[in-house]
């Protein structure tokens, strides 16, 4: 009677664990990825098509991880897409990345409150509360939203034209469909 | 006799493989309670005995061992120094080749308007000062374009792909203001030669004005392509980025 209590006791774990929903994975179908850059003289939108991500999720969390290319980004300007890869030191740090965990009960909401941990250009820097927005077709989650991110977030030095730094604020709009 | 010898020792396998059978689940929930550093050496090592803790759900926390990785994405964070060498050289030299550039429309201004002066009026050939005044503005201009011209040939090149955007123009209009500053203080040497014999410059001279101001037009516009589009401050563009964002 002991051996068995023991082991229903032992046993117990097992039995919690056998319980828990299986993984799921969430798949990146498309993405956008736009930055903004604003100077005085010009007004720039550079675009990845690039982006790759994945989320698993296990026991009701799910994680994402974002990555894209750094040189993958197109202004239209090939003489300024090889500035700005300098400028991020693009060659060491060759891809930006997104993390960000969130309740899987979440993932069902039009409105997802995000908290991102963002690495590029050597450093990583914390977002929280960014709203993305979901439209969900089907198994398809379409999130759009904008990250709020400045040079300083990352300690890049602003690049000048005309001996005028452009401004700090580089927001990131987010145009993608998971499955 | 021997039978209770060997009860003995099926009791004693039986308790061995239940304390064997135990330790493992005994060993469960402290694997479950396990810091990160240390689940991260069984998840290297055991890969399917990952624990089943579930992730904290306070912000900004290490990646759990079930987090997707780049290696997941088919991505590497490879670095490569020499090419960040390579880039960190050219915008330099493409830096210094801009401001030297920017610098070099001031002499070529002030050629053009000496130019204006320089030429003599009938009779007063012998009065060389205009033109001296335009030969060493010219040539100071000239010296400078070449000093910008140089930043831009020696930058390093980084890709083989066709250049998109103003910078296509610009290099276009190089083959305009190059040949031209070539040109140009020949045009002008003869003309100055031909004034200088007492008589109107002819033949070919007698473009150097027109080649001159060609040349001046193509670098300013040259300085404006690889601007372009100029954004003026206060009118409308439509942006992918949401105002409120900005």
């Amino acid at each position: 009677m002991k051996c068995l209590l023991t082991f229903l006791l032992l046993a117990a774990p097992i039995a919690v664990s056998a319980q828990s929903p299986p993984d799921r994975i969430w798949s990146l179908d498309q993405s956008t990825l736009t930055y903004h850059m604003s100077h005085p003289l010009h007004e720039v939108d550079g675009v990845s098509h690039a982006a790759r991500g994945k989320g698993v999720c296990h026991l009701g969390v799910c994680e994402f991880l974002l990555a894209a290319p750094v040189k993958s980004f197109d202004s239209g300007d090939t003489n300024r897409d090889l500035h700005m890869l300098q400028v991020t030191r693009g060659a060491e740090f060759p891809l930006v990345t997104v993390r960000l965990r969130l309740p899987e009960t979440a993932l069902a909401n039009p409105n997802l409150d995000c908290d991102l941990e963002v690495q590029f250009a050597g450093n990583t820097a914390h977002y929280s509360h960014v709203i993305f927005h979901q439209t969900i077709t089907g198994d398809r989650h379409h999130i759009t939203g904008t990250v709020p991110s400045t040079l300083t977030d990352f300690k890049i030095d602003p690049p000048s034209f005309f001996t005028v730094p452009i401004k700090n604020e580089i927001p990131v709009r987010v145009d993608m469909t998971w499955h | 006799m021997a039978s209770s010898k060997h009860r003995l020792a099926i009791r004693s396998k039986l308790t061995l493989s239940a304390f064997g059978f135990a330790s493992l689940f005994v060993f469960h929930p402290i694997l479950c309670a396990q810091t990160e550093p240390a689940t991260e050496l069984h998840a290297s090592t055991h890969p399917s005995s990952l624990p089943d803790a579930p992730t904290p759900q306070a912000p900004q926390q290490k990646p759990a061992d079930s987090a997707p990785s780049l290696a997941d994405l088919g991505l590497t964070n490879k670095a490569d120094p020499d090419l960040q060498a390579r880039l960190d050289r050219r915008s330099h030299m493409l830096k210094v080749h801009q401001q030297l550039g920017l610098y070099t429309t001031v002499p070529i201004l002030a050629a053009c308007i000496s130019g204006a002066g320089a030429v003599p009026d009938r009779n007063s050939y012998g009065n060389t000062t205009s033109r001296d005044v335009h030969v060493g503005i010219a040539a100071l201009a000239i010296g400078m374009y070449a000093g910008t011209a140089l930043y831009a040939i020696r930058a390093p090149r980084i890709s083989k792909e066709p250049v998109r955007g103003g910078i296509k123009i610009h290099k276009y209009l190089i083959w305009i203001h190059a040949p031209g500053m070539i040109l140009t203080p020949i045009l002008g040497t003869m003309a100055f030669n031909d004034i200088a014999s007492g008589h109107k410059p002819t033949g070919i001279a007698q473009y150097h004005q027109e080649v001159a101001l060609t040349t001046a037009i193509a670098y300013g516009a040259s300085i404006i392509a690889v601007s372009w589009p100029i954004h003026i401050p206060g009118m409308h563009r439509n942006s992918a980025i949401p105002a409120e964002a900005q």
